[in-house]
């Protein structure tokens, strides 16, 4: 040791610094060996992969709640004087599918494909602190499940999903549903934070050899703007929801008109918020479209640099435009000005992406697949929903368009057209990498005509309504004001979108039992240009291995094909060449964990006390604290885990291995294969 | 350098026992020089409340102690991100991603507070 | 290729810091605590803006200002004192940098006593507050400082709470030098907490 030290008396003069691997665990704190039974494995798991099927499952168990709330609005919208919802009814079924969708759908399924594959993409064994991985996703998990509580418990928010100020307070809502979106969606947003955090150390820290910045996919390039987009947004909307929280439960008086509580603040407060928000919900399907457009054109991205760079000038710009949902909140002409001015800017670099992606189709050997249908329906639709958007900048035409169905039409064709069609063809694309067998194409392209039928019936009236003057936020319309007929075709839409949705859950399951007897579809079935496409399907545990050294962008398709001089493509070598077996055995991997779920669910508890009764605020407390220090304090291995391997007690996984020397072969000591 | 030990505390520590460092870290006695450094501002600060009326910062109705208040807070700020957490002696994207995060809040809370007319006198 | 920072391979010799494999040559932790106190920027930001545009009371009867209460001695020497605790703080981290584990132990210990006493000042600046009859539900304003600050203080204690457990941990020996970033993570959030303070005073107590 450096010094030496005097004879230790007292507390204070004990020696430290001795080496971790004496740690003798307690039971307690002793880390669950490698389990057998399958549901162990997936609650303890600290694997990304595993982490991310799991918030997809999420993801699509809370869309059928939030897809039978939009159908319980448009049935009760069907015709004039519904009665099919009351009122009171009406506001908590629409504030929950807005909050639904948003939260715990288009986020996590964000977070899924980011978490699944984005350490793929960079070559990388795990994410950079596994642990909490596993805690962001039952965070989210329980935050989800405790604001749907709501409806066993009284009723679910009613003040719309951007809850403004005084309504959401406890003079307009003095029932406890908005108590529990507060306190779920602060939990969630624990969720997102911490899996910002991670996500982002991950990118910057955790690439393989050869990977700089500007040789990643577009995905995780758009993955890492969405995390830094989530990481300063997140806290903006905690803060405006500790104030609501007060003000509802402690009577403080921020949103206090009597006391001069601005309601204004709460607006600024979460749509400073808010429009980062829609910009992570997109951004992440415009990367899995980037993946999937050059794959079925048989070309590359069209200007790779342009589409990064813009995916962060949207990032960027994302926070100067904020007040473009507040033109008629009384902010003054300045305010409107400035904010307008900025909303028409930003359709820049989301027009500089239609451009690109639309030059990578052209020209290219286009193959109409289920995820490439899904990606061009990504691009029409969110043009479409860009225009619209485009029109709302123009703050004199948004008068007359804000508050009324031309935005709700607007917001769904970006979300649901754009975001979710390029989630469904993200799916559909990496199914097979995921699961090791294909989703049936014939169903595939109905899902997908079916879809895109029920899209455009459901919203596309949804603009001539808005012009027409239908307000939203509305349970019901008189009749006479012809909005009759539009209603109608809309309800039909809506029934059709949720039958593609029930066609695609039935593709899942028929897919499934249909791949006992087919082949695996093998590393690479799509003949892709990723480096994940050169592992095996299903993904081992370990990821790579050995861990590749990338040269340039789309590396994986250089390995596969070189380019003649006369510009023409030949495959120099075959699949079976270039992809990793799988067989490997002995990688150290990070060990599973109780803690995370632990600690997710120790927090509603703590929320539930705070609605009902603060001993079960104290009860939760405890089980938090007790889980962070069993968290901090449990050795890093399971016993009998360790390998002999070195590993760094902090860092996830294993250290990166050498250059992947056994497939950087030249194209020219290869023999030339002309491809057809 | 080669036979030097971490332990020496007349010399600066060697960026080959840190973590991201760029640059050797300082010597404890330097720590204590930037504290008394800042216990000096914090004094001015102080200094501004109990004599109100000295002239470098009793100018221009409130907007003399306003902007003498908030310099004095920025190089308080910036003293202590650069010297205490080593963002001066660290590889400069640390300094780079947390200042992203301290000029956007800026930026945005300004914001706020121009459209809210929070910089015009009396109620709001 | 992972440890190329052992410098002196005397028997005495402190183990060197294992360099990083990592892209940006920072460890993951060290990096992770950088990015989340950036985002913290974002949360204490939202609550100094709500302070300033609520610092007035709308109506005298409700009870006093903010400012009418305000013991600026009293904070100013609190606020000396969280400002010392960055010294020590950083005497901590240097301390283990160097391996002299019995300092570093002494400067923890002397960080989390000045952060006890920041947090005791505060609290008795509250209970003086609320006599006066500034209590939270008094007026907006009140809401809003007592947030702020609320937030703050909560932050300096679970600040001081680490603080206790890597202690703790040290004198069972888990501490050793090459796990120095735990500390200096520690004294990272440390110094953020202490920088907010820096704010919050110029921007909260000072400013008229």
């Amino acid at each position: 040791m450096a010094l030496v030290e005097p004879t230790p008396s007292g507390p204070l003069a004990l020696p430290s610094g001795g080496d971790t691997s004496d740690f003798k665990p307690l039971g307690v704190f002793a880390r669950p060996v490698d389990p057998k039974r399958s549901w162990r494995k997936w609650l303890f798991t600290v694997d990304h992969k595993k982490i991310g099927i799991m918030y997809g499952t999420a993801a699509m168990f809370f869309f059928l709640i939030g897809g039978s709330e939009a159908l319980l609005i448009r049935a009760q919208l069907w015709a004039p004087r519904g009665k099919l919802l009351s009122a009171e009814l009406y506001n908590q079924v629409f504030t929950m599918h807005g909050t639904t969708m948003v939260f715990l759908v288009v986020m996590p399924i964000g977070a899924a494909f980011a978490n699944y594959l984005m350490p793929l993409q960079i070559g990388a064994r795990d994410v950079a602190f596994p642990r909490i991985n596993a805690f962001s996703f039952w965070c989210f998990l329980s935050g989800g499940l405790f604001l749907n509580s709501s409806w066993l418990f009284g009723g679910g928010a009613d003040g719309g999903w951007f809850m403004y100020a005084p309504n959401s307070g406890v003079i307009f809502s003095p029932g406890h549903g908005i108590d529990f979106w507060n306190l779920g969606l602060i939990i969630t947003g624990i969720a997102s934070l911490t899996g910002a955090v991670n996500l982002i150390v991950t990118v910057l820290n955790m690439r393989c050899p050869g990977m700089t910045l500007m040789r990643m996919p577009v995905f995780t390039w758009m993955t890492l703007v969405t995390q830094f987009l989530l990481l300063f947004a997140i806290p903006v909307l905690t803060a405006a929801q500790f104030l609501l929280m007060f003000d509802r439960l402690f009577d403080a008086n921020f949103f206090n008109v009597k006391n001069g509580g601005n309601p204004l603040l709460w607006e600024h407060l979460f749509w400073i918020f808010g429009h980062p928000e829609v910009y992570l919900m997109i951004l992440p399907a415009f990367g899995l479209v980037s993946e999937m457009l050059p794959v079925f054109s048989r070309k590359p991205i069209f200007g790779y640099p342009f589409i990064v760079f813009s995916g962060v000038a949207i990032g960027f710009m994302g926070w100067g435009v904020w007040a473009h949902h507040m033109f008629v909140s009384g902010i003054g002409p300045i305010s409107v000005t400035t904010f307008s001015l900025t909303t028409m800017f930003i359709a820049v670099p989301t027009g500089v992406k239609i451009l690109n992606w639309t030059a990578t189709m052209w020209g290219g050997k286009l193959k109409f697949s289920t995820p490439m249908l899904f990606s061009i329906g990504l691009v029409t639709m969110f043009t479409i929903g860009g225009l619209s958007g485009v029109t709302h900048a123009v703050a004199p035409a948004d008068t007359q368009q804000t508050d009324t169905y031309y935005i709700v039409a607007h917001f769904h064709y970006v979300l649901f057209g754009g975001a979710f069609l390029g989630f469904m063809g993200g799916m559909y694309f990496y199914w097979p990498k995921l699961f090791g067998h294909m989703l049936n194409e014939t169903l595939g392209k109905t899902n997908f005509w079916l879809m895109l039928l029920g899209f455009n019936l459901t919203f596309g009236p949804m603009h001539i309504l808005g012009l027409q003057g239908m307000s939203r936020r509305i349970y019901t319309y008189d009749a006479g004001y012809g909005f009759e007929l539009w209603n109608k075709v809309a309800t039909i839409g809506a029934f059709t979108l949720a039958s593609s949705v029930a066609l695609f859950l039935f593709n899942v399951f028929y897919s499934r039992a249909k791949a006992k007897h087919l082949p695996n579809p093998g590393p690479d079935p799509w003949d892709a240009r990723t480096i994940e496409w050169m592992i095996p399907s299903p993904v081992p545990e370990y990821n790579y291995d050995p861990i590749p050294t990338v040269t340039r962008v789309d590396d994986f398709w250089y390995r596969k094909y070189a380019e003649t001089p006369d510009h023409r493509l030949v495959r120099t070598h075959t699949i079976e060449e270039v992809a990793q077996t799988g067989d490997s055995t002995g990688v150290h991997l990070p060990s599973p964990s109780y803690w995370p779920i632990v600690l997710a669910f120790g927090l509603p508890i703590i929320a539930y006390g705070l609605i009902y009764s603060l001993w079960l605020c104290a009860v939760g407390g405890v089980v938090v604290v007790a889980a962070i220090y069993g968290w901090a304090l449990e050795p890093p291995d399971a016993p009998g885990g360790d390998h002999g391997e070195h590993h760094e007690p902090d860092a996830g996984g294993e250290l990166p291995a050498d250059a992947d020397a056994s497939t950087s072969a030249s194209a020219d000591e290869k023999e030339v294969e002309t491809v057809g | 350098m080669e036979t030097q030990t971490a332990d020496d505390r007349s010399q600066t520590i060697s960026t080959g026992f840190l973590d991201g460092a760029r640059k050797n870290y300082p010597r404890e006695v330097q720590y204590v020089i930037v504290a008394l450094a800042l216990a000096a501002i914090t004094g001015l600060e102080i200094a501004t409340y109990a004599a109100p009326g000295f002239p470098l910062w009793n100018w221009g109705e409130k907007a003399g102690l306003v902007s003498f208040l908030l310099l004095l807070m920025a190089i308080k700020f910036w003293t202590v991100a650069y010297f205490f957490m080593h963002l001066r002696f660290d590889k400069p994207i640390l300094t780079r991603l947390f200042y992203s995060g301290v000029i956007l809040a800026i930026g945005v809370y300004v914001a706020v507070m121009a459209t809210l007319h929070g910089f015009r006198a009396g109620q709001h | 290729m992972a440890d190329t920072a052992v410098v002196d391979h005397d028997a005495g010799a402190p183990h060197a810091h294992i360099e990083h494999d990592t892209n940006t040559g920072i460890s993951n932790t060290k990096l992770g605590m950088w990015i989340f106190l950036a985002s913290e920027c974002l949360l204490f930001g939202g609550l100094i803006t709500t302070y300033l545009l609520y610092k007035t009371p709308i109506s005298v009867e409700q009870g006093p200002a903010p400012h009418q209460v305000y013991d600026i001695p009293f904070t100013s020497v609190s606020s000396f004192v969280l400002l010392m605790s960055s010294l020590t703080m950083v005497l901590a981290v240097a301390a283990i940098e160097r391996g002299d584990h019995h300092r570093v132990r002494t400067w923890l210990v002397a960080t989390a006593l000045l952060g006890a006493t920041f947090i005791a000042g505060q609290i008795y600046e509250f209970t003086v507050f609320v006599g006066e009859g500034m209590g939270y539900t008094t007026s907006r304003s009140s809401s809003a400082f007592y947030t702020l600050t609320g937030f703050h203080g909560v932050h300096v204690t679970v600040g001081i709470i680490m603080l206790v457990s890597l202690v703790l941990l040290s004198m069972r020996g888990k501490l050793p030098e090459h796990r120095s970033e735990t500390v200096e993570t520690v004294g990272l959030y440390w110094h953020f907490v202490d920088v907010v303070w820096i704010v919050i005073f110029a921007v909260v107590y000072l400013i008229p």
